[in-house]
C-alpha cells in the first residue's frame, strides 16, 4: 500500500524520516506529534526505571493511522529488497509449522506473517515471503543482528525479553497447562509429583514442572515431548495451552488438564531499531482485528472461536 | 654328521664321541641285515615325521586362508552391507519426507529394498557366526582371539536384528503421521533417524572393525613364514639323511643306485617343492587381495558411509532445524572426514574423481545453506531434492560404490585363487610321505632279501 498523497501526511513522512537519520535536532521540529524516533525513546528510558511497572501486555508502539511505507522507512527498505524476513517455527502445529502435505511453512503466526507482507507489497504471495526456521534460542539474537526482519515464534512478551526487543501488541493470549493422556488420572500438574513431564529445554516451562515437584525431562522440539508420551516415556507434557492444543490435534487419546497457570501474551518481536515498523506491524494487526481476519484464523487453526478480545494496550 | 659311516672308530676321548662310538659300535658290531633293518626303520620314521609336519603346514596355511575367504571376509563385508544400507535407507526417508507431500514410490521402494539386504545380512552374518566354530580349527591364539571377538560380534548381532523392527516401526509411524499432515511425522523421523545412528549403525560399525581385524589376522596366519621355514629346513634335512643312506647302501651292497630310495628321494623332493611353490603362489595372491582388494574396499567403504551420513544430515537440517544446528555441525563433521586431504577418507582412496566430486557437493551444500538461511528454503529444497546438491552427491556416492565393486571383485578373485593353492597339499603331502615309506620299504627289502 503506497502513500497517499495528502499535503500535510507528505509533510510528516519528511519530518519522520528526518528525524529517523538525524536524530533529536530534527525531532524537535515535530512538536505536535512525537516522532518516531527519539521522542519515544526518550519516553521509555523514562519509564525504564521503574521496573515494577513494566507491563508485557503494554509495551508496544501506538500505530499512526493505517499501515502505510513511508519513504525512508525500514518498510520502504524492505520493499526494495523485494522480501520480509520472518523467523518463524517449523513444528508447532496450528502456529508455525512445516505442512508435510504442501511443504510450505502454515498457521496461525504465519497468517500474521502474511498480512505484514501484503501491507509493505500488496499482495502476500510466497516470492515477498522469506521464512527462516529458527529455534527459542535464535529468536533474540536473529532479531537483534537483523538476520530477521521479524520474528513470529510463539513468543512471549516478557519484560526481560523487552530489554532486548521490541513487540507488537499481543496477537495472542496463552496460557500454560499439562497435557496427558486420555488414560491419566492426574487433573493438575501437582497430581505428577515425582513423575517425568516433557518440556523443550531452555523453556519457561521448565522451571514451573520444577517448581511443581515433577521431573522435567528437556527435549529438542514440541513434537519430541509427543513421541516420548506416545512411546510412554513421559506421563506428561506441560507448557502454553496454544502449543499444547497443537499436541492434541496431533493425538486424539490426549487431554488438557488443570487450570491455567500463567499468562503468555504473544507478541512479534521487531528489532528496537526500527520503531516505525513496530509501528506498522500494530497498524497491520489492529486491522486485522477490525477486519475480522485475527477472528477467522484464529478460528482456523484453533477450531475454536475467538475469544472476546481486551483493548489493546500501548505505551506510547 | 661328519665323519663316514662304516669307517672303523679313531680312537676317541671327548665326551660325544665316546657316546657316537656306543652306538656306532653297536652297529658295527651288528650284522648288516639287522643294520638295513635299522635304516629302513629311521628311513621310513622320517618318512612318516616328513608327511606329518608338510601336511601340518599344508592344512594350517589352507584353513587359514579357507577362513579369509569364507567366513572373515564374507563377514565383514556383510557387517559393511548392513552399514550401508542402513545409511542408505537413513538418507533416502529423510529425502523422501523432504519432497513433502505424498512419499515418491521410487524412494519407498529404494528404503525396502535397503531394509531387506541390511535383514538378509544380518541373518547371514548370524549364520557365519554360528558356523564359524569351524575357525577354532585355527591354531591356538588364533581361534581364542577368534571366540572372544565371536561373542562380541554375536552381541552386536543382537542389537542389529533386536532395534532395526523398532526403527522401521518409528519410520512407519513417521509416514502415517505425515500421511496426515502432521509435523509430529518429523519427530518421529528424527528420533527414528537418531536411533539408527546412535545404536544401529555403531553395533555395525564394531562388527566390521572386529571382521577387518580377524581378516587381517587369518590372512597374516595364511601368509606367515615361520611354519612353513621350519617345514623347508626340517625336509632338507630329511632330504640329506636320505641322500647319506644311498651312499652308505650302495658302499655295501655294491649297487649303484637303490631304485626303492630313488624313489622316496623324488617323491620327498616333489612334496616340498609342492609345498614350498603353492605357499609362494598362495601368499603373493591372498598378499594382492589384501593390499588391492580389501584394503581399498575398506577405504571405499569407509568414505561411502561418511558421504551418506552427510547427505542425510543434509535432509533432516532442511526436514527439522527448529531445535538446533546439529545436524549441520554433523555435515561439517563428516565432510572433514571425508576429506579431500591428508589423512582424510577419500585420501585413502586415493581417487582423484571422488575428490572433485565431494568438492562439487561441498559447493553445492554451501550454497543450498546460504539460501536456507536467508529464508529460500523451498530453493534449498530443491537443490537437495533434485538440484545441484543431490546430484552432485549422486555422483560421489556412484564413484564409492563402484569403488567398493571393483575392489571387491578383485579380492574375491585372489583370494579365492589364494585359497585354492594350498587346495589338495595336505592330502597330496600324506600321499608323498607313504609314497617315500613304500619306496624305503622296497628299496631295502629288496637288499635284505640277498641275505636270506
Amino acid at each position: 500500500m503506497s502513500a497517499r498523497p495528502r499535503p500535510w501526511r507528505a509533510l510528516l513522512v519528511v519530518l519522520t524520516a528526518a528525524g529517523l537519520t538525524l536524530g533529536a535536532t530534527v525531532a524537535a521540529a515535530a512538536p505536535g506529534q512525537p516522532s518516531a524516533g527519539s521522542g519515544v525513546r526518550a519516553a521509555r528510558a523514562a519509564a525504564a526505571p521503574a521496573k515494577d511497572t513494566c507491563d508485557p501486555t503494554a509495551s508496544s508502539l501506538r500505530p499512526s493511522g493505517p499501515p502505510q511505507v513511508t519513504p525512508g522507512s525500514f518498510m520502504a527498505k524492505i520493499r526494495q529488497r523485494g522480501y520480509l524476513i520472518a523467523g518463524v517455527d517449523q513444528s508447532t502445529y496450528h502456529f508455525g509449522f512445516l505442512n508435510p502435505l504442501t511443504g510450505q511453512i502454515e498457521g496461525f503466526d504465519i497468517d500474521m506473517i502474511r498480512a505484514v507482507a501484503k501491507a509493505i507489497f500488496g499482495d502476500a504471495s510466497n516470492a515477498h515471503l522469506h521464512f527462516k526456521a529458527i529455534s527459542d534460542d535464535q529468536r533474540i539474537p536473529d532479531v537483534t543482528s537483523g538476520a530477521v526482519d521479524i520474528v513470529a515464534h510463539t513468543m512471549t512478551i516478557t519484560c526481560e525479553r523487552l530489554k532486548s526487543v521490541d513487540f507488537s501488541s499481543v496477537y495472542f493470549e496463552a496460557h500454560q497447562r499439562v497435557l496427558v493422556l486420555k488414560t491419566s488420572t492426574a487433573t493438575s500438574l501437582d497430581d505428577l509429583h515425582g513423575q517425568k513431564v516433557c518440556a523443550t529445554s531452555g523453556s519457561d516451562s521448565i522451571a514451573r514442572i520444577t517448581a511443581h515437584k515433577a521431573i522435567p525431562v528437556p527435549v529438542a522440539q514440541w513434537t519430541d515431548c509427543l513421541v516420548l508420551l506416545q512411546q510412554g516415556d513421559v506421563a506428561a507434557i506441560s507448557t502454553d495451552d496454544a502449543i499444547l492444543d497443537g499436541l492434541a490435534a496431533q493425538d486424539p487419546w490426549t487431554k488438557l488438564i488443570g487450570p491455567p497457570l500463567t499468562d503468555e501474551p504473544y507478541g512479534l518481536a521487531i528489532s528496537r531499531q526500527h520503531p516505525e515498523f513496530v509501528r506498522f506491524v500494530n497498524a497491520v494487526l489492529q486491522q486485522l482485528r477490525d477486519n475480522g481476519q485475527w477472528a477467522a484464523s484464529y478460528r482456523h487453526w484453533t477450531g475454536t472461536p475467538a475469544p472476546a478480545l481486551k483493548p489493546v494496550q500501548y505505551a506510547g | 654328521m661328519t665323519t663316514r659311516v662304516g669307517v672303523s672308530p679313531d680312537p676317541v676321548t671327548t665326551a660325544p664321541a665316546v657316546r657316537r662310538a656306543w652306538w656306532r659300535s653297536r652297529l658295527d658290531g651288528a650284522t648288516t641285515p639287522a643294520r638295513l633293518r635299522l635304516l629302513l626303520a629311521l628311513l621310513i620314521l622320517l618318512s612318516l615325521a616328513w608327511g606329518a609336519l608338510a601336511a601340518l603346514t599344508a592344512d594350517q596355511h589352507a584353513s587359514a586362508a579357507a577362513s579369509v575367504v569364507a567366513v572373515s571376509e564374507p563377514l565383514s563385508l556383510d557387517a559393511e552391507q548392513v552399514y550401508t544400507s542402513l545409511s542408505d535407507a537413513d538418507a533416502t526417508e529423510a529425502n523422501a519426507f523432504l519432497a513433502g507431500g505424498l512419499e515418491p514410490a521410487a524412494a519407498r521402494q529404494r528404503f525396502q529394498a535397503d531394509i531387506n539386504e541390511a535383514a538378509i545380512k544380518i541373518e547371514a552374518a548370524s549364520a557365519l557366526v554360528g558356523a564359524s566354530a569351524a575357525r577354532t580349527q585355527l591354531p591356538g591364539h588364533l581361534a581364542k582371539q577368534t571366540s572372544a571377538a565371536d561373542t562380541a560380534i554375536g552381541d552386536d548381532l543382537a542389537i542389529l536384528s533386536g532395534q532395526l523392527p523398532v526403527y522401521t516401526d518409528e519410520v512407519g509411524t513417521a509416514r502415517a503421521d505425515n500421511r496426515l499432515g502432521l509435523p509430529l511425522g518429523a519427530a518421529y523421523l528424527r528420533e527414528a533417524s537418531t536411533l539408527l545412528r546412535e545404536t544401529l549403525l555403531p553395533a555395525a560399525s564394531d562388527i566390521y572393525t572386529r571382521e577387518s581385524a580377524q581378516l587381517t589376522s587369518a590372512s597374516a596366519q595364511a601368509t606367515g613364514l615361520p611354519l612353513l621355514v621350519i617345514a623347508v629346513l626340517a625336509g632338507l634335512g630329511i632330504g640329506f639323511v636320505f641322500y647319506r643312506s644311498s651312499r652308505w647302501l650302495s658302499r655295501h651292497t655294491h649297487r649303484m643306485v637303490n631304485y626303492g630310495l630313488l624313489l622316496a628321494g623324488l617323491a620327498g623332493l616333489v612334496s616340498l617343492v609342492w609345498l614350498a611353490g603353492s605357499f609362494v603362489i598362495g601368499r603373493s595372491d591372498l598378499l594382492h587381495a589384501q593390499q588391492q582388494g580389501s584394503a581399498p574396499a575398506q577405504a571405499y567403504a569407509r568414505a561411502e558411509v561418511a558421504a551418506l551420513q552427510a547427505h542425510a544430515d543434509e535432509s533432516l537440517t532442511l526436514i527439522d532445524n527448529k531445535g538446533d544446528d546439529s545436524y549441520q555441525k554433523d555435515y561439517v563433521t563428516q565432510q572433514n572426514r571425508l576429506g579431500p586431504g591428508p589423512g582424510t577418507l577419500l585420501a585413502a582412496t586415493g581417487s582423484s574423481q571422488a575428490a572433485a566430486q565431494a568438492q562439487a557437493w561441498y559447493q553445492a551444500h554451501k550454497a543450498l545453506r546460504v539460501k536456507d538461511n536467508t529464508g529460500d528454503h523451498s530453493a534449498a529444497v530443491q537443490s537437495a531434492l533434485d538440484g545441484e546438491a543431490a546430484s552432485s552427491f549422486r555422483q560421489l556416492s556412484q564413484t564409492l560404490s563402484e569403488g567398493i565393486e571393483t575392489h571387491q571383485a578383485v579380492f574375491a578373485s585372489s583370494a579365492r585363487s589364494g585359497r585354492d593353492a594350498f587346495t589338495g597339499l595336505a592330502i597330496g603331502m600324506i600321499v608323498a610321505s607313504l609314497v617315500m615309506v613304500a619306496g624305503c620299504a622296497w628299496g631295502l627289502s629288496r637288499r635284505l632279501a640277498e641275505y636270506r
